[in-house]
């Protein structure tokens, strides 16, 4: 069902892309990633407005006032808690659900990108399978052209290390494309990190960005050190992609770049 | 806690994630097997496996420990007693093991190449040709695993090098089958078959022609002289692997589970209609008595005689999914399955299971 539904209509229409467009397989991820985030933005968007009213209460008097009253009563606590969502018309959910929608597209992005580059037999089985007859003649497109600028999508990435001079845990040489990832991930997470609220020393959204501002990097890099780079084009292409779209809706905050700055409060002012 | 919550909740999608990129480049396995009179030897997953033919015993392991190799490529048994492997790990390692004891033969394993080997490597005379998937053919010298020279030719190659002793031809993915001078180091010829070619060619005894399939759903017979082409036949779909050459008989099967019986004179289907339960992505595998075995991607072995009759009734059901080309040896069939209860199953020669080795 899963490869029914999202894998199979993935890979075809990426490898269409990569028919139509001169057999570039780069040129084709990024088209490709560029089509699903704009079928995603109305998604983006609710997600967006939903976290920013869960953010204002993070820093509503009444909210911080129960959060205080009730610490030790977890029960009252969320019972209070709910009174307000409902006294205000508030969705809990309402930025969470656009994420678990758009969380099969992601995942399903990923995998017809390692999918449409076969790079093994059962790979090569596999992606005959999925294919639309109709619209593409698999036997004639493989092999794809996975050269893309210095990389070979097929493979991890990485610049040779000069003769002679070796690193075990670096087998495909310099991961220059991991570290690109590593840094534009973390761009990401900076500029687009909600402001804390003003009064509330608990607040576990800022804790929870904080944290992935700093893992979320790191682990996409060692993705893109181990698997395909295809995967991190499309890593690179998806965080550029976020940060314009976060600023064309006006929510970067670019003094979170900045080293000791404070952060911007919700409605662009200055705490 | 709070700390500790978070991190084990960024661990979790970590895993999660890397589930999810199971389809890249590196993970899966495709088994090889090879067989001499008194072992068979099983190139699956991380390990290559020596187990006894008599009673379906290991004999040794290779690594004997956890290690990162990953095989794609069939174990090659050499004229003066090695047993050649090549890894689609990161070591991407071609080496010659003692296939009594497992225990690495040349002082160095060759490491040079760019890329995984999912080829197995051909020997002649005193020299190994080995195709790579970075496009390269390697030649190294049989005795030590020294590099004697190199060709790039193209795109990935995924088949064993064939030689009719004058020609090393060489089949690959971007449509073309090469014919390399092994004398001049160069394409002697090269023509295109329309199609990505992931399986060998067979050559006729007295070497004259190629039999080879492909993505084009097509069997051609070529000369090995200049790449001319004598005939192509038809298929309903792709032939992945090698066809089988049985006297004036090519054999073939497609991924749509038909198996055709063609003239080797004129390309004339003898088997129109014959068909098993599942893709066939193995060679068939012709016995003594010329009896043709094909096993399915269901998991089933067959046999068929030569005048189109099945020989075993509804075939043997081994478990799993078979892509392997099945192995003979003496009077057991040999059938390395995936995802199966066992790694390895001897059938006789009426479709019987005799054993089955399950790694341990």
């Amino acid at each position: 069902m899963w490869d029914l539904l999202i894998i199979n209509p993935f890979t075809n229409a990426l490898l269409w892309i990569y028919d139509v467009l001169g057999h570039n397989y780069g040129v084709a991820i990024i088209l490709f990633t560029i089509l699903i985030r704009l079928i995603t933005w109305p998604l983006n968007g609710q997600q967006l407005k939903g976290a920013k009213v869960m953010q204002d209460l993070q820093s509503d008097k009444e909210w911080i006032d129960i959060q205080k009253k009730y610490a030790k009563d977890k029960e009252k606590l969320a019972q209070e808690q709910m009174r307000i969502y409902k006294e205000r018309g508030i969705n809990p959910f309402a930025s969470c659900l656009p994420t678990l929608i758009q969380f099969p597209i992601i995942i399903g992005l990923y995998q017809s990108i390692t999918r449409a580059l076969a790079a093994t037999p059962l790979g090569l089985l596999d992606l005959a399978r999925s294919i639309y007859p109709w619209l593409l003649n698999i036997s004639t497109l493989i092999p794809l052209n996975s050269r893309f600028l210095w990389m070979d999508l097929g493979r991890p990435e990485g610049i040779p290390f000069p003769a002679g001079f070796t690193l075990s845990f670096l087998p495909y040489g310099f991961p220059t494309l991991a570290i690109i990832v590593a840094i534009t991930t973390y761009l990401q997470t900076k500029l687009t990190m909600p402001p804390p609220s003003t009064g509330n020393p608990n607040d576990q959204t800022a804790a929870m960005t904080g944290m992935m501002s700093v893992y979320m990097p790191l682990f996409l890099g060692w993705l893109v050190l181990n698997y395909a780079s295809g995967l991190a084009v499309y890593f690179v292409t998806s965080n550029v992609l976020g940060i314009i779209q976060y600023a064309m809706m006006g929510r970067v905050n670019w003094r979170n770049l900045l080293p000791g700055a404070k952060p911007a409060l919700s409605d662009g002012k200055k705490k | 806690m709070k700390r500790l919550k978070l991190i084990s909740l960024v661990l979790l999608g970590a895993i999660l994630l890397s589930a999810c990129a199971g389809g890249a480049s590196t993970v899966n396995s495709w088994p090889g097997l090879a067989a001499d009179a008194n072992n068979a030897y099983l190139a699956d997953g991380n390990n290559v496996y020596a187990v006894r033919l008599s009673d379906g015993v290991k004999v040794w392991q290779y690594p004997d420990k956890a290690g990162t190799p990953k095989f794609f490529a069939t174990p090659v048994l050499t004229p003066d007693g090695q047993l050649l492997i090549a890894s689609a790990g990161t070591d991407q390692a071609l080496l010659s093991l003692d296939p009594a004891t497992g225990k690495e033969k040349w002082v160095v394993p060759f490491t040079g190449a760019k890329d995984k080997w999912i080829a197995s490597p051909l020997v002649v005379g005193d020299m190994i040709y080995a195709a790579n998937n970075d496009g390269t053919l390697y030649v190294l010298k049989l005795a030590t695993g020294e590099l004697q020279w190199s060709l790039p030719i193209s795109h990935s190659l995924w088949a064993a090098p064939v030689s009719n002793g004058k020609l090393i031809f060489v089949t690959s993915l971007d449509h073309f089958l090469y014919a390399v001078d092994p004398q001049a180091h160069k394409i002697a010829w090269k023509v295109d078959l329309g199609g990505s070619v992931p399986g060998s060619p067979v050559v006729s005894a007295d070497g004259s022609t190629l039999y080879v399939g492909g993505f084009t759903k097509k069997v051609s017979a070529i000369s090995t002289v200049d790449g001319s082409v004598h005939w192509t036949a038809d298929t309903k779909d792709w032939v992945w692997d090698a066809p089988a050459l049985d006297g004036d008989t090519v054999y073939a099967a497609d991924i749509s589970g038909n198996i055709y019986s063609f003239g080797a004179p004129n390309g004339k289907n003898a088997w129109p209609d014959v068909q098993p339960d599942g893709p066939i992505t193995g060679s068939p595998v012709i016995l003594s008595d010329g009896t043709v075995v094909v096993v399915t991607e269901s998991g089933a072995a067959y046999a068929f005689d030569r005048v189109s009759g099945k020989a075993w009734g509804v075939g043997t059901n081994i478990g799993g999914k078979i892509y392997t080309t099945p192995v003979v040896s003496g009077n057991l069939i040999l059938v390395a399955p995936m995802g199966a209860d066992s790694l390895l199953a001897a059938l006789n020669n009426s479709g019987n299971v005799v054993w089955k080795f399950t790694g341990k």
